[in-house]
């Protein structure tokens, strides 16, 4: 287990501004002062940063098995979903070929969620593969809930293991079965 | 003998250009790829193409940037243009529209929907 302690707030300064980042959510930030924190069970949270920017953001997911196909997870909505966190990143300024990645969770928490936990984490190491995005940090698997707390504009995380329990319900998510894929002709 | 008809998808995502690849070869097209708008637009200085399907957010030249090369051009000037995009923006649609582009596609993708649409451009 990564530990990273973040630097210490000194007197006078203004709090830290403690966002949870749930499943299904993307958050982007470069506010010295905001740390984003979320708890993983099966669940997967990608921590991006670019050191050159100082700006950092985390997603978090649990993609469902395709409909059909030799896949194991719901490449598509996957692919948009880091896509969604990806483009956040740019618009505040970040490169994509500065940025670097940390992957927390995909946990097997439960006997019948074990493939999906661990499926979910391969999607995410593949996609940056694939994006050549350097993942300069991984904490996968294992049977542990994590809670991960991640600093945007210094990069630093701090990831560590918690009761089970803490964890939330966790459902795979499906890609929207409404509004997805939406064509328009002009 | 029905010509086979060619796709230039521009997609600074190699995971969004593999899966488009696999989406429009196994329905019969001709794939080509370019990872930015710039590279589309030197691959398009030596190549034909009857559809271009683009994204917007893209380093160096972005799709709105390719769009306007294109229509500008004389080459590649009626070519039909879909943008396949994450944004939801109803702004950056009108952008995209009034720019000259044919269509509108929003990630992640139905691979029916898309062939559908890039069959109807095209012909």
């Amino acid at each position: 287990m990564n530990m990273m302690t973040p630097p210490p707030t000194a007197p006078g300064l203004q709090p830290t501004t403690r966002l949870t980042v749930l499943q299904g959510q993307a958050r982007v930030s470069a506010g010295p002062r905001v740390e984003f924190s979320t708890v993983l069970g099966s669940c997967v949270a990608t921590c991006l940063f670019d050191p050159e920017e100082q700006v950092g953001g985390m997603n978090h997911f649990l993609l469902a098995e395709p409909p059909a196909g030799g896949q194991t997870v719901d490449e598509h909505y996957g692919v948009y979903l880091m896509e969604l966190l990806i483009n956040e990143m740019l618009a505040n300024g970040a490169a994509k070929h500065r940025l670097r990645a940390n992957l927390y969770g995909g946990a097997n928490l439960y006997p019948g969620m074990a493939q999906i936990g661990s499926a979910n984490a391969s999607f995410a190491k593949t996609f940056l593969l694939r994006e050549r995005i350097t993942l300069v940090r991984e904490d996968l698997g294992g049977n542990s809930a994590r809670r991960v707390d991640f600093r945007p504009a210094s990069g630093l995380v701090r990831c560590r293991t918690v009761a089970n329990t803490l964890a939330p319900e966790e459902r795979p998510v499906a890609r929207p079965v409404a509004a997805v894929g939406e064509v328009e002709l002009f | 003998m029905t010509k086979t008809t060619r796709v230039l998808t521009v997609d600074d995502s190699a995971s969004m250009r593999a899966l488009l690849n696999h989406a429009l070869t196994t329905h019969g097209f001709d794939v080509a790829q370019a990872d930015d708008g710039q590279s589309a637009l030197e691959w398009l200085q030596l190549n034909e193409v009857d559809v271009v399907i683009t994204d917007i957010n893209m380093p160096r030249l972005d799709g709105f940037g390719l769009i306007e090369a294109l229509r500008n051009g004389t080459r590649h000037r009626d070519r039909p243009i879909l943008v396949l995009t994450t944004e939801s923006s109803d702004e950056k649609k009108n952008r995209a529209r009034q720019m000259g582009a044919t269509g509108w596609i929003v990630k992640p993708f139905d691979a029916t929907k898309l062939v559908a649409a890039v069959r109807r451009v095209s012909h």
